[in-house]
């Protein structure tokens, strides 16, 4: 430093530094001033609907909001990857733009809640995880559609609520007798398994011979244990006649301390008669079905791939499509990777089914994932907004989405004969989503996800029983959640 | 390692009580260069120190309806007391920034003193070196998380090709995962020790080697004892470095374990971001801050202060 001060020519330079320093601060105040300001405020958008009529365009699409700019954010899946190449044909009809953003699950969250809670209306319109619904609804942060839905304000041909899957409709955008929201997508979880193995003549032989009874797709816990047991094989033994190259494992499973392996225990949890409220309210997360469904679980792990201790949904999908797993609970959102080629190895081999029960004949439980569209409260551009929601869930749109390999949320997509025809896990989604359970929507959902997936973790690298973990977990929840039990919506 | 203000170094060294108060014309342009980080550090870390002062008082989430910054006295750090899984997180990183900080010093060290003596080929080793320290510490977390892949990945096939098979993943088992990510920080940060010792040792004076030497030292007597109490300081400014990075270690940890298996990953700024960005509970996240902020800041102080008073700095 101190030769650079030193240097000759420092009495000219001193002053363009003095003025350069100046300026820079004054560059920088501003920048900070502009930062805080609301960044582009949208031009107002004209509220009444009056002119509705006149300025229906000839697709029977209004453009009264032509101009007019939304910003959407959504997971980044394949459904908004479709959904992001469906667009131009609402600009065309609309006139209205939208700019996506994708962001992964946490990320879309947190970015959401932050523009949520500062009020800055930096998105018009997002597409969420229903877990979220009664937070961003008691805390004014979504705007309630019932009014929007009934006037029907905008005329659009090819929309119908009547059209949208009941149980999407009822369980993922109702809070508190509200609606605020449609489904954007209709993730929910099902069992996968192994069609071809289980139509081996040789191999139900066997099965029949070990455990008395026919193999076929498991309907109960007990025979889908079972059939993971009989399916764990190690590399050089046969399958299906032929001689295995690699180990080959009974099930695939979620075991990370991640949202992943909370969400399939749901299903195990339920089956078995647990849950984590009973029927006044209160937390129950260490009763005896729960802990049934979780020592359960942890059998199954016998007869899991190394590694499910830190594996998620992404883990089982892989295991599945490498064909290196006979069965797993998992996401419907996934079977259209198993059957594409290029990913998988196991096209056309997979079978698709209920999730299993307890007993023969108990009532069937899937749990669902749906996520769901909602206007922030902080848009200048609702009915624009509103518009792009009935687009996107308009017949044609939800049967082009669904060509393309989405997730639709309309009867008439699952309805459609030549996806039926087409897709083999067509049925099967529709048939879940019909027997679909949700999971708690209560604004402390987040605290609920971290504790249970740490205890569920610690099972499952057996630092823990289940009894123990639960325990914990219900002592936990019971100091999280002190002001908001008993929990009477969920 | 002179520690001395750049404002002293250009002033006259007149003890008059004007001269307290003179700017020379160095110094002026010395407070010229320096307003502009003073703004900017006044910006970016008073007003945040400040804030999350003022929250941790107060309740405030932004999911959970009514709690949007209600006066709540000490209940934040009341809480805490009683808040086994912080205690259990603080005392994973203060054991993960120990170890880590230790085998990096270790090899570190040792790394630099085998540099010092070869002369072909040090520029590219050198920089060769670097490269795991200049990769984004997320980068390093993703590349690791297939590398320790339970099914397909290269470390258990390395172990497989040696003898050693390995039924799991080496991040699934909880005392193996915690390992692996002192491993890791060791591969990433032991180079950045190597170099600033490295530096160290080429700033050493000859004469005292080469007399150590003529008295009869051997080359461990030569090392333990002449040239490390001279490379004291700088390596003493090394581990301060270090361990300020090491205990806000969060990145790694985040994308290869997630604080898991169970909690034996769990250190103190992922159980931070939990709560602030899973539970969404800001103040008491920023309590936790705080906690952090103060035990941090007191044992540097205390380190300084030790090796100070030991002599081991000169002011």
């Amino acid at each position: 430093m101190k030769n650079i001060i030193s240097w000759p020519y420092i009495k000219d330079i001193q002053e363009v530094l003095k003025r350069g320093a100046v300026i820079l601060i004054s560059l920088i105040l501003i920048a900070s001033f502009t930062a805080c300001t609301p960044s582009a405020t949208p031009p107002a958008v004209p509220e009444t609907g009056l002119e509705t009529e006149a300025a229906t365009a000839e697709s029977g699409w209004s453009k009264e909001y032509e101009g007019t700019t939304l910003n959407f954010i959504a997971e980044a899946t394949l459904n908004t990857t479709i959904l992001k190449e469906l667009l131009p044909d609402f600009t065309e009809k609309t006139g209205i733009i939208v700019n996506v953003e994708e962001a992964p699950y946490d990320s879309l969250v947190q970015k959401v809640v932050l523009d949520f809670s500062t009020h800055k209306g930096g998105y018009d319109i997002i597409s969420m995880p229903y877990e979220y619904l009664g937070s961003f609804a008691e805390n004014g942060y979504i705007m309630p559609l019932d009014e929007e839905l009934s006037k029907d304000a905008a005329p659009v041909p090819d929309f119908s609520t009547d059209d949208l899957i009941p149980s999407l409709w009822e369980a993922s955008t109702k809070w508190k007798d509200k609606i605020y929201g449609m489904p954007s997508n209709s993730a929910v979880m099902m069992m996968f398994y192994r069609k071809d193995l289980m139509e081996n003549e040789q191999e139900k032989a066997a099965f029949q011979e070990k455990y008395g009874y026919p193999l076929a797709p498991a309907t109960t816990w007990q025979q889908y244990r079972d059939i993971a047991e009989f399916f764990t094989r190690k590399a050089g033994d046969t399958l299906a006649g032929e001689t295995l190259t690699q180990d080959f494992y009974g099930v695939s499973l979620a075991g990370k301390r991640h949202i992943a392996t909370v969400l399939e225990w749901f299903n195990y949890a339920w089956t078995y008669g647990g849950g984590l409220f009973d029927s006044s309210g209160q937390l129950q997360v260490n009763s005896d079905a729960n802990i049934k469904s979780l020592e359960y679980w942890l059998e199954l792990t016998a007869f899991a791939p190394p590694g499910y201790t830190s594996a998620t949904w992404d883990e089982v999908t892989a295991a599945l499509q490498q064909g290196t797993a006979a069965q797993a609970i998992t996401w419907a959102d996934t079977a259209g990777s198993m059957e594409d080629t290029n990913a998988s190895k196991v096209k056309g081999k997979i079978g698709y089914a209920s999730i299993p029960t307890l007993k023969e004949g108990d009532k069937k439980v899937a749990h669902l994932g749906s996520w769901i569209y909602a206007i922030s409260v902080d848009t200048q551009n609702k009915d624009a907004a509103m518009l792009m929601m009935k687009w996107a869930l308009s017949k044609s749109i939800q049967l082009q989405l669904s060509q393309k390999g989405g997730l639709p949320a309309t009867i008439s997509a699952f309805s459609d004969e030549e996806l039926n025809e087409k897709l083999p896990y067509w049925k099967q989604t529709m048939v879940s989503l019909e027997e679909s359970r949700i999971r708690p929507r209560i604004p402390q959902w987040g605290q609920i996800s971290d504790i249970l997936s740490e205890q569920l973790s610690r099972v499952m690298v057996k630092e823990v029983s289940p009894a123990d973990a639960l325990s914990e977990a219900q002592k936990q929840l019971q100091e999280a959640l002190k002001d908001a039990l008993p929990v009477t919506a969920e | 390692m002179q520690i001395m203000s750049s404002a002293s170094r250009g002033s006259p060294a007149s003890n008059s009580w004007r001269a307290q108060f003179y700017l020379s014309r160095n110094t002026k342009i010395a407070i010229v260069f320096l307003l502009p980080s003073i703004v900017i550090l006044a910006a970016i870390i008073i007003f945040p120190i400040g804030y999350s002062l003022t929250l941790t008082f107060q309740s405030y989430s932004l999911v959970i309806p009514g709690k949007t910054g209600q006066w709540i006295g000490f209940e934040n750090y009341q809480k805490i007391i009683s808040d086994e899984a912080f205690w259990a997180a603080l005392g994973r990183v203060g054991l993960f920034t120990f170890l880590a900080v230790f085998i990096e010093v270790v090899i570190g060290v040792a790394f630099a003193y085998l540099l010092n003596t070869i002369h072909f080929g040090r520029r590219l080793l050198t920089s060769l070196l670097l490269i795991p320290t200049i990769l984004t510490p997320v980068v390093i977390g993703l590349m690791f998380n297939l590398i320790f892949n339970a099914q397909f990945g290269l470390f258990n096939y390395l172990m497989q090709l040696i003898g050693i098979r390995i039924s799991d993943g080496i991040l699934n088992n909880p005392s193996t995962a915690f390992a692996a990510l002192v491993a890791i920080d060791v591969w990433e940060w032991m180079p950045f020790i190597a170099l600033i010792m490295l530096a160290g040792m080429q700033a050493i004076p000859e004469q005292p080697l080469e007399a150590a030497q003529i008295d009869g030292a051997n080359a461990w007597q030569t090392f333990w004892m002449v040239m490390l109490p001279m490379l004291r300081p700088v390596l003493i400014v090394a581990v301060l470095f270090r361990a300020a990075e090491a205990i806000r270690e969060f990145d790694k940890v985040y994308i290869l374990t997630g604080g898991g298996p169970g909690t034996a990953t769990e250190l103190a700024d992922l159980y931070l971001y939990r709560v602030s960005f899973s539970n969404w509970d800001l103040s008491y996240g920023a309590t936790l801050g705080m906690i952090m902020f103060s035990l941090a800041m007191a044992a540097a102080i205390l380190y300084f202060y030790i090796t100070v008073k030991r002599g081991e700095i000169q002011r």
